[in-house]
């Protein structure tokens, strides 16, 4: 048994094995503010990925309506009331105990075992508004009292894996170049322990192969420099994929640290589980506070305070036009006279946008060929 | 969060000594090569009661001892050593599903013939054991074919497969291409193959266990009235692997696994220390 730093928690834990981070770590930010719920990514991921026998309800990428929905069924609050309550301390750091620490002996982690029936269902509840809504309660106050919000999810690839933790065979690892954690398919023999553990439930299992599978980060991709598929097809440009660093190491200009460090708009979600998931979220500003709260820890006041004041930050708009603009992955951004621009590993540019859009107004009436237009396709 | 310190203690020390009553295998003219677990010529044969104990080392382990003995008896014709086991289960389960697992039992002998045996659970690196593991599952494969999807999902409805397609002579016939889309096949993964009732298996330590190519083992169960009774036979020498010699003894470790109540992998119930075991060239 290791003590590590989780720095989501702001303080150390425990976990099975030393802490060992990662040359470089795999994230992907979302802003939960732009999802539309199209489950383009959903598709993308399963076309590449998970079309053959035995992975028919395995969504390794899924998009849920919260607070309703959940594939596998209910997996957060089922994971939540098995670790049962927990609180942060006053000063941000967590005071509860982790899935790891709250473990009996015999376990490596609190978990709750999902059952066939429980993978189903993969879109139950989209689009289910918390409750009823008045006769013209949309058009109140906001936050209105009566949301849903979409939760695109992937493997968070964590740099302390409850899968991996609890493989008894260690068929399970994660890469030192990019922190991206795999299942070994020769060596996996079914057990299914990385099911039971893992609490976001991104690992499967295949019945046809009887060995599990997971999220693979699209490596291939990643190790050519190119984002994943759930990223480059997402039509709401909502996400970015690129390296996260931990706190010390941050640096302002790289996409990643600069959303989650330098702004702190994006945050990890279930924080206080331990795993220091590596997907981060900027809430979504309308949804109900508490049950943000409950998601992404203490922080979330803060991140919504400074994601709605980001129109007085022409490098972050620069940023968030960024993404969704380019296939590559941007390791480092810079935002100059009105152009955000993204560059590769060895420095050299790949991608360059305006930050607003140029207007162009079109009148109603061509006065150089004395013609009216219209908008006719 | 780690297994007591005592227990594991205990367990280090205990581990070459033995609980039970040393198991001994006389000789029959009967021919073995098929195993047969309802066979009349086990009647006359002695039963020990090995106990067995929950899994107390590795994480994750069973909480509780599920199956505290196992029956054991034993014969070998010359060329074959039988080994019957038996032990009360109240469910027959043969996995498939997702969350299902399968009833299984293993044997276990050391690998080399040194006068210590390795550590009873499953050896250490430079000391492996020899582990024969049946699984009601691969029997399964074994007498009705490993399922396919249409067999575990009977109402599922699908479009189509890649390289699959539900017109006449649209198939691809070529397995390869098809399996490109199976991980588990692609890599050559034992698990997602067709198994032949019974794994041989070599380990050192924990975590290691790795199925070995060409195994001459064979196994058959049956269940009746809550319990299980499992024959599986070994040659007496296994080129590579382990050899039991007619008139020397030699150690027999045991698992049990009962599916139906979430047992698998490091989830088992074992034999906390080696059985004597003799092979007598009498009859
Ligand atoms: S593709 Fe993008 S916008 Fe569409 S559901 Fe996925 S994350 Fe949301
Ligand atoms: S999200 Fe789950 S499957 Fe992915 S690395 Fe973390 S624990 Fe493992």
């Amino acid at each position: 048994m290791g003590k590590v730093n989780n720095w989501h928690l702001k303080r150390d834990m425990e976990y099975v094995y030393e802490e060992a981070r990662p040359k470089r770590q795999w994230a992907i930010v979302f802003d939960l503010n732009k999802c539309i719920a199209c489950q383009t990514c959903t598709l993308a991921c399963k076309t590449t990925w998970t079309s053959g026998k035995g992975q028919e309800y395995m969504f390794w990428n899924n998009v849920e309506s919260k607070p309703w929905g959940g594939f596998p069924l209910a997996w957060d609050l089922r994971v939540l009331e098995k670790l049962g309550r927990q609180d942060w301390a006053k000063n941000g750091s967590y005071a509860g105990k982790t899935i790891f620490e709250a473990a009996p002996p015999t376990e490596r982690a609190v978990h709750f075992a999902p059952q066939d029936e429980d993978w189903m269902y993969p879109n139950i509840g989209e689009d289910d508004c918390m409750g009823l809504v008045e006769r013209g309660g949309h058009i109140g106050a906001l936050p209105h009292d009566k949301w849903f919000f979409y939760l695109p999810r992937t493997c968070a690839h964590c740099t302390y894996p409850a899968c991996l933790a609890a493989c008894p065979r260690k068929a399970i690892y994660k890469r030192d170049e990019d922190g991206i954690v795999l299942i070994d398919q020769s060596r996996c023999k079914g057990y299914g322990e990385c099911v039971r553990a893992c609490p976001y439930k991104k690992s499967m299992y295949n019945p046809y192969t009887r060995v599990s599978e997971k999220c693979v980060g699209c490596y291939p991709a990643v190790e050519q420099g190119i984002q994943p598929q759930c990223v480059v097809n997402c039509i709401g440009k909502i996400r970015v994929m690129g390296f996260v660093s931990p706190p010390a190491k941050a640096r302002d200009d790289n996409p990643i640290d600069f959303l989650v460090h330098k702004k702190q708009i994006a945050l990890p979600y279930y924080p206080q589980l331990g795993l220091e998931p590596n997907i981060y979220y900027i809430p979504p500003i309308h949804a109900d506070r508490a049950y943000l709260t409950q998601m992404f820890g203490p922080l979330v006041d803060g991140a919504i305070e400074r994601y709605r004041k980001l129109q007085e930050d022409p490098v972050a708009q620069g940023l968030l036009v960024l993404m969704g603009s380019s296939d590559r992955i941007l390791h480092r951004f810079e935002v100059d006279k009105g152009q955000a621009a993204g560059f590769d590993e060895q420095g050299a540019e790949i991608v360059r946008v305006p930050v607003t859009e140029r207007v162009v107004e079109r009148l109603a009436f061509d006065e150089k060929l004395q013609a009216p237009r219209n908008n006719t396709p | 969060m780690s297994s007591s310190p005592l227990l594991v203690l205990s367990v280090l020390t205990l581990s070459h000594l033995s609980w039970a009553n040393p198991l001994l295998a006389r000789k029959t003219g009967t021919d073995l090569s098929v195993p047969d677990p309802k066979a009349k010529y086990w009647d006359s044969v002695p039963q020990e009661h090995v106990p067995l104990m929950a899994q107390p080392m590795a994480i994750p382990r069973p909480e509780v001892t599920r199956t505290a003995q196992v029956a054991v008896q034993a014969l070998h014709d010359g060329k074959r050593l039988a080994l019957r086991l038996r032990w009360r289960d109240a469910d027959r389960n043969e996995a498939g599903r997702l969350g299902e697992f399968s009833d299984a039992a293993a044997v276990q002998f050391p690998l080399a013939g040194k006068p210590v045996p390795p550590p009873v659970m499953m050896g250490m690196k430079g000391d492996p054991v020899h582990i024969f593991h049946w699984r009601a599952q691969y029997q399964r494969d074994a007498e009705r074919g490993k399922p396919g999807m249409k067999d575990l999902y009977p109402n599922q409805a699908i479009d189509m497969y890649p390289m699959e397609f539900a017109d006449p002579g649209t198939t691809s016939t070529d397995e390869a291409a098809r399996d490109k889309f199976s991980p588990g096949r692609e890599v050559g993964n034992p698990q997602s193959y067709p198994k032949n009732g019974v794994d041989e298996i070599f380990a050192e330590g924990f975590s290691t266990s790795a199925v070995q190519e060409g195994h001459q083992s064979q196994a058959k169960g049956n269940w009746e009235n809550g319990e299980w009774t499992l024959v599986i036979v070994r040659p007496l020498a296994i080129e590579g692997g382990s050899t039991v010699k007619v008139g020397s003894s030699t150690w027999v470790g045991f698992a049990v696994w009962q599916g139906g109540l979430g047992e698998v992998g490091s989830r088992k119930c074992v034999t906390m220390t080696w059985t004597a075991f003799e092979l007598s060239d009498k009859s």
